[in-house]
């Protein structure tokens, strides 16, 4: 048996309401609610890995990384990740990109290699932060967010897959090119009968191999090409509107090549033992893969659910402030310059975030050390992964640090399993931190510079804020 | 446990400069009136120097960080002259180095010059260099003393009403020393509502960045009547280097230093000093923040952990307190060119001494204490000079 093993999403704690950014155009929003939104130093790339955390594997075996925005475009973003997983040299890494499809094509990618007898988890990640054009409607009805997926064999498996299909199509909908920042859409009339079509031929092929009949299936989850998309395009091809699983438009938006997967994940928070749910992934042609839901999902841990991240979030006070977190390190290449003789010895501490337990005395410190900093020996000091939670043993609320979104909020803060860590604090009102609040480890983005981005570890609020 | 220092070496000449935003001077220019203000307070000549020592932080062009940078500003050539760099503990230890060669015998007569030009940087606030790109990313001096401020107040009380008070003491003092950076009261009021700088400190918590320089001509103790009638005379001197990244330490209470713990009680030793709050008649410490200031009644004795917001609240360190701390206006008011605060403070303790304090001259000073602290706690010097 091949499937799913576990899943997990993770929606950026930013948000912006779709009236603001009417508003700061001088016309009305296109639609209700709001959309999730990257602060200033998320990427793609960091929305990956908080989904990728938020699996809390024991184990991971390769990192499929899917995403249309990913940070590096000569450089394999994948085993950036891997590093912050603090994975192994024999880990398999891939990153999958160019399309909206590119979730699912990781995911066909993942399941081809566990079938082709590779070892398991195989972890399938997709996120995405895309840039619209101010003023249209993409901007208002994007949003920016990342899901993951555990892919395996054997009795772990939640959802075993039973059939899949693809078509591809050269179909001209959505493009960025080479030298584009941003996205440029055809969205249309035409626009929407094609993807109807694409899509329904991909539906047909794996209903016909599976020998399935629309109404069996318990959900069907079709990424939106526009607010309406999905549900119209179910119905036209034979399902009840009922079965099309939510999309979360007013609450998240579309979430590029992240959102196949991270309905996924909303259809087995509610999934039971025996359900059917088909996914399709669209972009260039479409892939269509059904899963059998198993008795393992109802066994299974419950993690983070969309709802906890759904749950408060932090508004941008203003249309401006939303462009700029999206902005500001593509325009200022400002950072300090570092050589790849220096990155090569950091990677230890600052990207795998690994310290030093003392065989003497048990203490564990960080950054990595030679001499034990409590009993100064240097007999049996080991290299440890530091836990990835903490709780604030003291901070500030700086101001005169030079920031494009000031204050910036500095913590000391004891790791659990022991060491103590100093980092930025992000996604927490300043008047919100307090001394012994539980926070946990974030891999963003300080900067950029000297042709790289600069990633470090930060801390953010345990529990998401309410309110 | 090495010599002590005690009544080897002897203060002899002393100069400073008016401290500020001294626009239209150069860093040589006032290496050269501090310096030349102490030849003249020695009674000697330049060339009486056997050898120098020049502290400065963030020397800028010309010489840079070589000793060229004094040699070139006094014409002071073919003698030793070493440049020292200890973060804010700087210039203390310039002076510090400079005892020992003379108490070694080495040198009868020998020159410390502590001088820094911060204002004539392109940044705001004061910049280290050379830390580290990602593990001190957004750290800031402020932000580093605060950390430790609000776990104080965790562990022990008081608020930001508690460090308004420091800053209006020291602005007291600084108001009655026409050398200070700032002359000028400010009420309680002021400091609280001023825009907030790293939480818990505000604008008024914050010591100045500030240009200026101070020199100190030092003499081998037995020829010191040799050249005034009236020399101060070094009791001891402690030096002790904790932990740069102290926010690493799983150990550290943040609520105080042992660096200053560390110096004072080598310093004391000398002195042969054990009862620091009754004995020391007055004391110049190391107030770069508010806070930093309570944290040094603490760590140096003057009263017991956790019990420095009383001192102030209490008055015990006002001008006409029981140890006055701080009669110059403090780094809080006089400012705090970084190799320049040391020696600067030296000067204080020295007028102090001689009762030559003016205005703000403390009763009865016989011992006098000055402390220096630097990086994030990292560095502390203590000093004690008598008559």
């Amino acid at each position: 048996m091949i499937g799913i093993t576990g899943y997990a999403v993770y929606l950026p704690r930013h948000r912006i309401e779709r009236e603001k950014i009417a508003a700061a155009h001088g016309t009305t929003p296109i639609l209700g609610g709001e959309r999730t939104a990257i602060g200033v130093d998320e990427d793609a790339l960091t929305l990956a890995l908080e989904a990728v955390q938020a699996l809390e594997l024991p184990e991971c075996r390769g990192i499929y990384f899917a995403s249309t925005t990913a940070p590096y475009l000569e450089r394999m973003n994948a085993a950036l990740l891997a590093a912050a997983c603090d994975l192994p040299e024999e880990v398999a890494v891939a990153d999958f990109a160019h399309s909206l499809r590119a979730g699912t094509v990781a995911l066909a990618a993942a399941l081809d290699r566990v079938a082709a007898g590779g070892q398991g988890p195989i972890v399938v990640v997709a996120a995405d932060a895309r840039q619209a054009p101010p003023e249209s409607p993409e901007e208002q009805w994007f949003g920016d967010g990342a899901a993951a997926l555990a892919i395996g064999r054997g009795a772990e498996v939640l959802a075993e897959v039973r059939a899949r299909a693809s078509v591809t199509d050269d179909f001209l909908d959505f493009v960025r090119r080479d030298k584009d920042e941003r996205v440029t859409s055809f969205a249309s009339r035409f626009t929407l009968q094609g993807y109807q079509r694409i899509v329904g031929r991909a539906i047909t092929q794996v209903l016909q191999q599976s020998g399935v009949s629309p109404s069996e299936i318990a959900r069907v989850i079709l990424p939106p090409l526009d607010p309406k998309a999905s549900v119209r395009t179910a119905v036209e091809l034979g399902f009840r509107a009922d079965q099309v699983q939510e999309t979360f438009l007013e609450r998240v938006g579309m979430i590029g090549c992240a959102m196949p997967l991270f309905l996924l994940s909303a259809a087995l928070e509610t999934a039971r033992p025996g359900d059917l749910i088909l996914l399709v992934g669209y972009g260039s042609g479409a892939d269509a893969l059904l899963f059998e839901v198993t008795p393992a999902l109802g066994r299974s841990r419950r993690r983070s659910s969309i709802a906890d991240h759904l749950e408060g979030g932090l508004r941008f006070p203003s249309y401006e402030l939303f462009r700029k977190a999206r902005e500001y390190f593509r325009h200022h290449d400002e950072g300090p310059v570092v050589s790849n003789v220096f990155y090569e010895k950091e990677e230890a501490r600052t990207i795998r975030l690994r310290g030093t337990e003392c065989g003497e005395c048990g203490l564990r410190q960080f950054p990595p050390t030679a001499v034990c900093q409590r009993c100064r020996s240097t007999e049996g000091l080991r290299e440890v992964k530091l836990g990835r939670r903490g709780v604030v043993f003291t901070y500030t609320v700086d101001w005169l640090a030079a920031s494009p979104m000031p204050p910036t909020i500095l913590a000391v803060v004891d790791v659990e399993g022991g060491g103590r860590l100093y980092l930025q604090m992000t996604d927490i009102e300043p008047s919100a931190v307090r001394i012994g609040m539980p926070v946990r480890m974030t891999l963003r983005r300080l900067g950029a510079g000297g042709g790289v981005y600069h990633y470090y570890w930060k801390c953010r609020p345990e529990e998401q804020q309410h309110g | 446990m090495g010599e002590s220092l005690k009544d080897k070496v002897a203060i002899i000449g002393i100069g400073c400069t008016k401290f500020g935003e001294l626009h239209e001077k150069s860093l040589q220019d006032l290496m050269v009136e501090a310096s030349f203000a102490a030849y003249a307070d020695a009674g000697i000549e330049p060339d009486r120097v056997e050898a120098a020592w020049l502290g400065t932080f963030s020397p800028g062009f010309g010489g840079g960080k070589a000793s060229v940078t004094l040699a070139d500003a006094l014409r002071l050539y073919g003698k030793p002259i070493t440049r020292v760099e200890n973060y804010c503990a700087t210039g203390t230890d310039a002076f510090r180095n400079a005892c020992l060669a003379v108490a070694a015998g080495v040198y009868d007569v020998a020159l410390v010059v502590g001088a820094e030009k911060l204002r004539d940087r392109p940044v705001r606030g004061l910049q280290r260099e050379g830390t580290h790109p990602y593990l001190e990313a957004g750290s800031t001096p402020p932000g580093l003393f605060a950390l430790a401020a609000n776990r104080y107040f965790h562990r022990f009380g008081g608020d930001r009403r508690t460090l308004a008070k420091v800053a209006v003491k020291n602005h007291h003092n600084g108001a009655l020393n026409p050398k200070a950076h700032f002359q000028m009261e400010v009420t309680e009021e002021q400091v609280l509502n001023a825009p907030l700088i790293a939480y818990p400190f505000g604008l008024y918590d914050c010591c100045p960045t500030t240009d200026g320089a101070a020199a100190v001509i030092i003499c081998r103790a037995d020829l010191a009547r040799q050249f005034r009638d009236d020399p101060v005379y070094v009791k001891g001197i402690g030096l002790a280097v904790e932990t740069g990244w102290p926010f690493f330490d799983p150990t550290f209470e943040y609520v105080g230093f042992p660096a200053t713990t560390a110096a004072a009680a080598e310093a004391y030793r000398m002195a042969g000093i054990r009862h620091p709050a009754r004995e020391i008649s007055v004391a110049e410490v190391h107030d770069c923040f508010t806070w930093t200031e309570i944290a040094n009644y603490e760590d140096l004795g003057f009263c017991r952990k956790g019990e420095g917001r009383y001192f102030i609240e209490e008055g015990r360190s006002a001008l006409t307190g029981d140890l006055p701390v701080n009669p110059s206006g403090g780094l809080k008011s006089f400012g705090h060119p970084i190799g320049a605060s040391g020696v600067r403070m030296l000067t204080e303790i020295v007028l102090q001494l001689r009762g030559q304090a003016g205005a703000r001259q403390v009763k009865n000073a016989e011992l006098g204490l000055v402390h220096n602290l630097g990086g994030p706690g990292s560095v502390a010097c203590v000093v004690i000079l008598g008559r």
